[in-house]
């Protein structure tokens, strides 16, 4: 900035920092934000570069050289860091594949069911009346299934697979968000500026989509946090209990099932996926924190 | 707040994490919690749930175990000479090939008070021979004509054709029930609440968790058997490796088996446990549904059996999962039985030859299909990922065994993964037969294969019987209906107060234990 020959600041320096940069300071000023942002960075590139960095094939098992354990114990090597598992492959690529997985599960879970909740929620909070009614009756409906006992049942008629995983926690996850769309939309249209769009003429589809979903979109990111972390969870206990994702695939909740047999002797075959299920949801929990306190500073709570 | 919660949530995962390592890492220090010796109570576990206790009406190991401490057969094989004794029968012969006569031994008490009498002899065989009882132990009695008493402590049974196992059979898989109460309570009665003449009585049944066994005092004397000497045996069904391999440390159990190979070898530098390996006559196998049954599948086609037999490398998981000494077998059968050869069509390791063959059956991408299994999934799982090599994706169904068992007889499986201990017979008409002979178990349906079997069971010629078996086992392997995979070595696993040695059979008789 120039200073300009009187000696007195510009308007510019009077005015101060930008709504942009006021956020940005505020984001990297949360530290749940920076560590679980950072974290949840590293996952996701670890899983999109995962055939780049993965020194070994997830899938090839060489059985001669099965149950090595990782390089900080004894008999560890370099050549598998993390060791092998029960079938001799390698435990370092089969945990960076892995993170695919759950990645793949938590995001499109989250948003099947963040589209169906969404919808839900934002109709019955605008429209009211008898379409309120009825998606309050659905949500009832939905709470009283539980979510573990109802997937598992479907699951074991239909068969488990990824997709279908995917389908079912997408399709049993959405109550929250109807929930909390719902009360966030009853607050915002009653606003000055929703009754403002009425009054000039917009259609009831822009004011939706302009005038409430923008202003309800920050408990939206943070229900969607909540809910990647609840599929993530949700499919290593169907995978641990032989219904999620099938066997080669390395899916962390599936390794920890193969490597229960091993719990007493070779912990580490368990240990080692659950420490990356537990960094995962860390992260994504930490960063939905932050950014619910930095989008609505006044619900700090 | 939700967020609160999930935070507390991880952080108690990770404290529990951290227990359960620190646990595993400090091996499990023994505490002698249950002096098992001082109460003369043997402790012992198994993993599957007894769905009966009435033995014609499951078709489990454990039902075996079972029926050899609470009932008695007619005759008894000594496992040391491998000669026929008289057990409820004092003495036996052998009329001709079809009649066996026996006299029945007098003074026999049955744990209820009432004495063993010649009808309840006739009584058991008669049950046995009726059709439609809903029965499961088919093969073991399917010989059996008809039963007659000849006197008041004599009866002779009659075979339908000449039998050459009809003895073992009656040594080992017929146990003869008190019939006035068998008439009375029926398999649901005797499935909770079995009486028998064993050495052995079964005095607490909670159906599927816990059975009690105590020392039956008045055993009859001279019983080839022995007297038992442990006083109380407990049961407990304990589904997980794990859970028993902690109590046994830690003195809660005395006696476990099938122990996994990792497992014992880790177990055995515990101070107070032995680890007893013992050879058995199991052996593991896929099951294909060639025939069909369970509706249009790839395995109806020989080319995708023979592919699944190239990409499998048994000997690799044999040498470095089952290990213990145990081999890869070619033919449907375990190579010491009477009749197994290993002659046969041998498929090798060869994933190129795999996928050539599945191109060929008009597979070029594999496919997708269910598979089935009830037991051993770490041996499951390397198989598991050599089909995925070769392209074909699996949808496992990991069930308990009745349930499994049940799923194949009725046609819903194309493709299985299991496993047969002959019910430690060591002839091939207690494997192939069950499997190919055309009874409900057979998947395969070949009329030649029936018909060889047919001929193999029906003569004492044991030139003929075993060209006839030759033949079957020979056709099965060409069309690969199965692929066997490789033998059972097992490890027991128990408490170093007790006195008890693992037969090759597969079948603890805790009725020669002792403490030490």
């Amino acid at each position: 900035m120039s200073v300009v020959s009187n000696g007195l600041p510009t308007a510019q320096e009077i005015v101060g920092p930008t709504p942009g940069q006021r956020l940005r300071r505020r984001l990297f000023g949360h530290r749940g934000i920076v560590v679980g942002g950072s974290i949840l960075g590293v996952i996701i590139l670890m899983a999109v570069l995962a055939p780049l960095i993965a020194p070994h094939d997830p899938y090839e098992q060489i059985l001669s050289a099965r149950i090595k354990p990782p390089v900080w114990y004894e008999r560890g090597t370099w050549e598998h860091i993390l060791g092998t598992d029960q079938v001799g492959r390698d435990y370092l690529s089969r945990l960076i594949y892995g993170s695919q997985i759950s990645l793949m599960i938590g995001f499109f879970a989250a948003a099947l069911s963040g589209l169906i909740g969404t919808a839900m929620g934002v109709a019955a909070g605008y429209f009211g009346g008898r379409v309120d009614l009825v998606v309050t009756f659905l949500i009832t409906c939905r709470l009283s299934l539980p979510v573990i006992l109802v997937s598992l049942a479907v699951v074991a008629v239909i068969g488990g697979s990824l997709e279908v995983v995917i389908l079912v926690l997408g399709l049993l996850l959405w109550d929250r968000y109807a929930v909390v769309m719902r009360a966030a939309t009853l607050q915002v249209r009653s606003l000055d500026f929703v009754a403002a769009a009425q009054t000039v003429g917009c259609s009831t589809w822009h004011i939706l989509v302009s005038e409430i979903l923008p202003n309800v979109m920050n408990q939206l990111i943070v229900v969607a946090t909540l809910e990647f972390a609840h599929a993530v969870l949700l499919e290593a206990a169907l995978s641990f209990l032989g219904l999620g994702v099938q066997p080669p695939l390395p899916s962390w909740g599936l390794m920890i099932a193969e490597g229960r047999n091993y719990i007493l002797f070779d912990p580490w075959l368990i240990a080692i996926p659950g420490v990356a299920l537990f960094t995962l949801l860390l992260a994504v929990n930490l960063l939905g924190d932050g950014v619910r306190d930095v989008t609505a500073p006044e619900n700090r709570g | 707040m939700d967020s609160i919660r999930n935070w507390r949530r991880g952080w108690m995962g990770l404290a529990l994490l951290a227990a359960v390592s620190a646990a595993g890492a400090s091996t499990l220090a023994p505490t002698s919690a249950f002096a098992s010796k001082a109460n003369d109570t043997l402790n012992i576990a198994w993993e599957r749930e007894q769905p009966t206790l009435d033995y014609y009406f499951q078709n489990s190991r454990e039902g075996i175990i079972i029926n050899r401490h609470v009932w008695d057969c007619l005759l008894w094989l000594d496992p040391k000479s491998g000669e026929f004794k008289g057990l409820l029968a004092k003495s036996y012969k052998i009329v001709d090939d079809r009649t066996f006569e026996f006299e029945i031994r007098e003074g026999v008490k049955f744990h209820d008070g009432t004495t063993l009498t010649a009808d309840d002899v006739v009584g058991t065989i008669q049950f046995l021979t009726k059709p439609d009882t809903g029965k499961m132990q088919n093969q073991p009695v399917a010989w059996i004509d008809r039963a007659e008493k000849t006197g008041p402590n004599s009866v002779r049974i009659y075979a339908k054709d000449t039998t050459p196992l009809a003895l073992l059979y009656l040594s080992a898989d017929i146990p003869i029930y008190p019939m006035a109460y068998y008439d009375k309570v029926g398999p649901e009665g005797m499935g909770v609440k079995p009486i028998g003449t064993g050495p052995y009585k079964v005095t607490e049944v909670e159906p599927g968790k816990r059975i009690v066994f105590e020392k039956n005092a008045d055993y009859f004397k001279g019983s080839p058997k022995g007297q038992p000497k442990i006083g109380k045996i407990v049961q407990r069904t304990i589904p997980d490796v794990n859970t028993q391999i902690v109590e046994l440390a830690s003195g809660n159990l005395d006696w476990i088996f099938k122990v996994p190979a990792d497992q014992a070898e880790k177990l055995e530098t515990l101070p107070n446990i032995t680890v007893k390996p013992a050879s058995t006559m199991r052996i593991g196998y896929l099951t294909f549904d060639a025939a069909g049954r369970s509706g249009e599948n790839p395995f109806q086609k020989l080319e995708v059996r023979q592919a699944v037999a190239h990409a499998i490398d048994r000997q690799a998981i044999a040498d470095n999962i089952v290990r213990g000494g145990s081999t890869v077998v070619h033919s449907a059968c375990y190579p010491e039985q009477f009749g197994c050869t290993q002659d046969v069509a041998k498929y090798d390791y060869d994933p190129k030859k795999a996928k050539e063959l599945l191109a060929k059956a008009g597979y070029p991408d594999g496919f997708k299909t269910d598979i089935y299994a009830y037991r051993d999934r770490n041996y499951l799982e390397p198989m598991i990922g050599y089909l995925s090599a070769i392209g074909i994706r699996t949808d496992l169904h990991f069930g308990k065994y009745a349930a499994t068992r049940d799923a194949i007889r009725s046609s819903k499986v194309p493709f299985a993964f299991m496993t047969w201990g002959s019910g430690s017979v060591p002839d091939v008409d207690a494997i192939t037969t069950v499997f190919f002979g055309g009874g409900p178990d057979d998947t395969s349906m070949d009329a030649d294969v029936q018909k060889w079997l047919a001929e193999g069971a029906s003569t004492m010629d044991e030139q003929v019987r075993k060209t006839a078996y030759a033949k079957a086992l020979s056709k099965i392997a060409d069309q690969a209906y199965w692929l066997p995979l490789f033998t059972y070595p097992t490890n027991y696993a128990m408490t170093k107060d007790l006195d008890w040695t693992p037969t090759a059979d597969e079948i603890p008789r805790f009725f020669t234990a002792s403490w030490q």
